[in-house]
């Protein structure tokens, strides 16, 4: 990934390698443990940071192949300004992040997301179990 | 020990998966599977808390949706949790030195993984993950006491004149309720309100043959009973005055009804005897009354309540809307019909009005509000929104194959049709021509007090209200608030009970629900049966609105009460068209109660006419300000 390092006396910086752990929490696949990084050539980094792709088709980092809720680029997760944010990609169905209250948000354009949070796209509900940057 | 099978779970587990179209095992499945087995640990857990099975398996059923019937792999594969839960229940298998896995191991596996669907349904509806451990440690309740005979012997006092007599199922219900007590003694049954509920005072004997105070017990339809208890837990529970009713225990379910009841604890000193507001009425003064209801009811709730308010600007459908009959009734039938009118988000309404008897419909993502098992039908709503929204545009398919159709409550429907079998317009004209009306239903307009004065016509004008705006403001509302729900105790403090509705809502729709209540109860009897004198009865109401407390008749001096709280809590000061929206809706649906007695109801007709009028003439585009603020009507000539 590129450095930007004209942003670096604003106070932070742009990590070297980012990693990400997302677990399914419901659907056929609910269990199963996704480790994706940056050093591994996941995800795709733009202006908006490192970010790892939720979809239908297969090109996505992850691969929604069972839900038909699904759209084929639904959302995105990236990593910007030493924080995780989630972000619809105009889907036909949706993604949600749940509340305390055990209610749900519909995401419209980015909202910030805690390592723990559920959040669902199209049908299956996701968590990031943990989120490293250096 | 458990006596159920991994195989009697594996195989409930997949009919679960088929019939939700899901086709892969999940830890949900297992989990159902469980709860579905007779004499279950799973199903103790529930059970202990006061909850049924039925009903923790929808609220398991609502986190994982319906799949499709569109299959996308082979068999019915575990997921990757199901998997790693049943390796756990495989080494406890071995450390327990047993042969085969039991429901005791997949149970202790699915609360030590903990991390699954199921356990994050019971922790919603308030059981721990530590909670259901002791019960697998526990098998035997310990919390229930011994019983000192074993059966409950139940007496009625003098006071007990009920208008229909218990059955079976509420004696079942009654010795489970007061499971442990030697002998009880039902004092009054309650005017229960609008809906179903039976509502009994009962005094318990302890094993000393000593009186316990006595407790408020609801009996009602156990889904109904369990989102009550659960409503008290999360909504009410904090924000009750200290001296109030409070709900003990769990709710308390049988096996062999569909019915449950809760206790709710009456805190006053044991003479004190418990009457609703109904009654309370009857023996003291209307100033006296009228002041009660001001100063007990509104200020010892609405410090958490009413006064706790926020604006909130709204279209009027999305908070009244749910109060009105069913938008449409469809007869079931599957329909690939490419002219079929559609119904879904947004709704719009004038096209199903235009709608013709047996015109094909298509209903699509619309949630399952209710489900009537033994009429064969299922309500829908838009389960969108806020809680009034989610349940507004209710529309009722009938002719239904339930037990094919796996279908639970809050289940997002894809996609439903049928065709037209009655309209709302059709059950709102079917229910006030029960009432015999001297006029015309048809038209515009309907007659006022006195010749050639007008109203306008509810049954025509309300579909335009549901369009507007109000500037209105939002806060906790009981939400049934009624005569019945209002309990007297010692030194006249105000009990509410009955948490059924409570939620966040439209501050002033808990006081035009009062209003309403008190038209039946109070002010009607005064006046008659007739619709004129409902016209009567509804013209004095508005004419009091301005006037001095002293000068107005003692039956509406409690309505006046009313207004003056209203007048708080009006968002704009002197809008009173916020107040006058809600009452239009409340009256109109109290208008078509067949509970409700036909004098209440013709006066309910009229005060919606007359509220809906206010609307329209206050917000007239043209009005310099002659409308008093207080409501007074301008219409209607004052002189007769």
């Amino acid at each position: 990934m590129q450095i930007d390092l004209k942003n670096s006396h604003q106070g932070y910086f742009l990590p070297m390698s980012i990693s990400v752990d997302i677990m399914f929490m419901s659907g056929v696949e609910d269990g199963r443990l996704v480790s994706l990084s940056s050093e591994n050539g996941d995800g795709i980094s733009g202006d908006a940071g490192w970010a790892v792709r939720f979809g239908r088709k297969e090109d996505n980092d992850i691969w929604l192949r069972y839900d038909s809720f699904a759209s084929r680029y639904h959302a995105r997760l990236y990593f910007r300004g030493q924080r995780w944010w989630l972000e619809d990609c105009d889907s036909k169905n949706g993604t949600f992040l749940e509340l305390d209250d055990d209610d749900e948000a519909r995401v419209s354009g980015s909202i910030p997301i805690e390592l723990g949070q559920l959040f669902r796209v199209g049908r299956t509900w996701f968590r990031i179990q943990d989120g490293i940057a250096e | 020990m458990s006596d159920v099978t991994l195989k009697d779970i594996q195989i409930n587990a997949r009919q679960e998966s088929a019939r939700m179209q899901h086709y892969f095992i999940g830890v949900e499945h297992l989990f159902i599977g469980m709860l579905k087995a007779r004499e279950s640990l799973a199903a103790s857990i529930v059970e202990r808390h006061g909850l049924t099975t039925d009903y923790v398996i929808d609220e398991i059923r609502r986190r994982t949706g319906k799949g499709t019937t569109q299959r996308m792999f082979a068999g019915a594969p575990y997921t990757p949790r199901a998997d790693m839960v049943m390796g756990i229940a495989n080494d406890l298998m071995l450390e327990h030195g047993l042969s085969e896995i039991t429901e005791q191991e997949l149970l202790e596996a699915i609360l030590e993984e903990n991390d699954s669907i199921p356990i994050r349904a019971l922790h919603s509806l308030g059981i721990t993950t530590d909670e259901a451990r002791n019960v697998l440690l526990n098998p035997t309740p310990s919390t229930l006491p011994t019983p000192t005979s074993p059966t409950v012997q139940i007496e009625f006092g003098q006071q007990y004149s009920p208008d229909t007599p218990l059955r079976d199922e509420h004696y079942a219900l009654l010795r489970r309720l007061f499971y442990g007590n030697g002998r009880i003694r039902i004092e009054a049954q309650l005017q229960g309100g609008y809906t179903s509920a039976l509502i009994l005072v009962v005094t318990a004997f302890g094993s000393d043959n000593l009186e316990n105070a006595p407790v408020v017990v609801k009996i009602d339809k156990s889904d109904t009973i369990l989102d009550e208890a659960q409503r008290y837990e999360q909504i009410i529970k904090e924000s009750l005055p200290p001296l109030t009713a409070r709900l003990e225990d769990f709710p308390v379910t049988i096996e062999s009804s569909d019915l449950a009841g809760l206790k709710y604890t009456f805190v006053t000193d044991d003479s004190g005897m418990v009457r609703d507001m109904r009654a309370a009425a009857q023996d003291q003064s209307a100033d006296a009354f009228s002041q009660w209801i001001y100063a007990d009811l509104y200020q010892r709730f609405g410090k958490t309540w009413w006064m706790q308010r926020r604006p909130y600007r709204f279209q009027v459908w999305t908070e009244y809307d749910w109060l009105l009959p069913p938008l449409v009734t469809l007869e079931y039938g599957a329909t690939d019909d490419p002219t079929a009118l559609v119904i879904k988000d947004p709704v719009r309404r004038s096209r199903i009005k235009k709608a013709d008897y047996g015109a094909s419909i298509a209903i699509e993502e619309f949630s399952i509000h209710r489900i009537n098992a033994d009429r064969g039908s299922i309500v829908l709503s838009s389960g969108r929104g806020t809680e009034a929204a989610k349940r507004a545009y209710k529309i009722e398919v009938r002719g239904m194959n339930l037990e094919k159709d796996a279908h639970f409550r809050g289940e997002l429907v894809e996609r439903i049709s049928g065709r037209l079998w009655k309209t709302r317009d059709e059950i709102l004209q079917m229910a006030i021509a029960e009432l015999a009306p001297d006029f015309d239903l048809t038209t515009p307009v309907i007659p006022g007090l006195v010749h050639g004065a007008y109203l306008p016509n509810p049954l025509i004008l309300y579909d335009d209200l549901l369009d507007r705006y109000v500037n209105g403001s939002l806060s906790r509302i009981h939400g049934d608030l009624h005569l019945g729900n209002i309990l007297v105790g010692h030194h006249q403090a105000a009990f509410l009970i009955d948490f059924a509705q409570a939620r966040t809502g439209h501050t002033l729709f808990d006081w035009a629900c009062l209003e309403v209540s008190l038209l039946d109860a109070y002010v009607m009897p005064a006046y008659g049966q007739d619709w004129d004198d409902a016209r009567e009865a509804v013209h004095e109401i508005n004419g009091s609105a301005g006037a001095a407390f002293t000068t107005i008749p003692d039956e509406l001096k409690p309505i006046f009460s009313i207004r003056n709280i209203v007048r708080e809590n009006l968002e704009q000061a002197g809008n009173w068209s916020e107040y006058f929206i809600a009452l239009a809706f409340c009256a109109l649906r109290a208008s078509t109660w067949e509970t409700m007695s036909a004098a209440g109801r013709r006066g309910a007709f009229y005060l919606s006419a007359s509220a809906m009028g206010e609307v329209i003439t206050t917000s007239r585009p043209s009005g310099q300000d002659t409308i008093s603020s207080d409501g007074t009507e301008v219409d209607l000539p004052r002189n007769r």
